[in-house]
């Protein structure tokens, strides 16, 4: 009989402990960075660092999907979080990213869904951040020695053009 | 008595048609030349050292001595043009200018028809050389800095700097140099 009770205890500090551990309405302030000039590097680079703060409840280890990239997120602060990735400069899209987060108990419902073989944007994140990447600067469209050459032989055509004009 | 007429100097009028005909050019004339062609044979020097990154205290040697003679033949060329140019223009301007300086000496009735004549040829030949000079400089000079850039940034682009350099301001400078002694 003891035995039985002290499983029960056990079970019951669990679910608390489970229920605590759970966030609940989070709130997400976000700090974004991307790459905005590509003129000397090959890479475009996203970070997403955000403060994510539980009305009540906490999280511990956060997970995101960024676009069907599954992924542990790196906690830097109490409440602080940084999700990073790169893309080559060619393939970067721009516009917004939608990054969803989730919780161990997501993520769990995460795996369970791609092991079923099920949709996982079926699946609910805790809540998502959107980075906006607007695009990067890879360098000018014409080059300026290029400018320079055409003005100049636009203004040595006029020269060329005027002196066979008086020469006639 | 004929030993004193041989060294008699030439009239007023002469020397004007001499001088009209001449490949010589006057000391003002010969000072915007050279002016001008200095000031365009450095402009180069601006476009190697900041934009090429060519070190300009190492290089100034090379830079002062391709400039003189960059300069030499653009003055030349210059000189050339304006020689060929003087009497197309000449030509081309006269009922112009006889028009209008007609219109305005015919008011002057004292004025002999001679001397009216001499004066719409002096005007003629005025206009002819301002302008002359005017194009000639213009003419060189776009051409001058049109082929320069071109040499440099894609003809001699992977030659060295000096090399680069020198070629493409020596040799635009002796190309229009040389076109211009052409009669064309």
């Amino acid at each position: 009989m003891i035995g039985y009770a002290r499983i029960g205890v056990i079970f019951s500090v669990l679910i608390a402990a489970v229920n605590c551990d759970s966030c609940v309405r989070p709130e997400v302030s976000l700090k974004p960075f991307t790459t905005e000039d590509a003129t000397v590097v090959t890479n475009i680079a996203y970070i997403a660092e955000f403060d994510l703060k539980c009305e009540s409840g906490s999280v511990n280890n956060l997970y995101a999907d960024i676009e069907g990239r599954i992924g542990p997120i790196s906690k830097v602060g109490p409440t602080s979080y940084q999700v990073s990735w790169v893309e080559e400069v060619k393939s970067a899209k721009t516009g917004d990213r939608v990054i969803r987060l989730f919780d161990e108990e997501g993520y769990v419902a995460l795996r369970k869904a791609i092991r079923s073989g099920q949709d996982i944007t079926s699946v609910e994140p805790l809540v998502y951040v959107v980075l906006n990447h607007p695009g990067a600067f890879t360098g000018p469209w014409f080059r300026s020695e290029s400018v320079a050459v055409v003005v100049g032989f636009i203004i040595a055509y006029i020269a060329v053009s005027s002196r066979s004009k008086l020469s006639s | 008595m004929s030993g004193k007429t041989s060294v008699k100097p030439f009239t007023k009028e002469e020397e004007l048609l001499l001088q009209d005909f001449s490949r010589n050019v006057s000391t003002k004339s010969s000072a915007l030349f050279y002016g001008n062609a200095i000031i365009v044979s450095a402009v180069p020097i601006w476009l190697f050292w900041r934009i090429h990154m060519m070190d300009i205290m190492s290089s100034l040697v090379l830079f002062v001595v391709v400039t003189i003679i960059s300069t030499y033949l653009m003055a030349m060329a210059y000189r050339n043009t304006k020689f060929n140019l003087k009497h197309k223009i000449a030509v081309k301007r006269e009922d112009a200018v006889t028009r209008e300086l007609t219109k305005k000496l015919a008011e002057d009735k004292k004025m002999s028809k001679k001397e009216k004549d001499e004066r719409i040829l002096w005007k003629k030949n005025e206009v002819a050389d301002f302008e002359a000079t005017t194009f000639s400089i213009f003419y060189n000079n776009a051409l001058f800095l049109a082929l320069v850039i071109f040499v440099s940034f894609y003809v001699l682009r992977s030659f060295t700097l000096a090399f680069n350099y020198t070629l493409s301001v020596g040799a635009t400078a002796g190309l229009l140099a040389l076109l211009s002694t052409g009669s064309q």
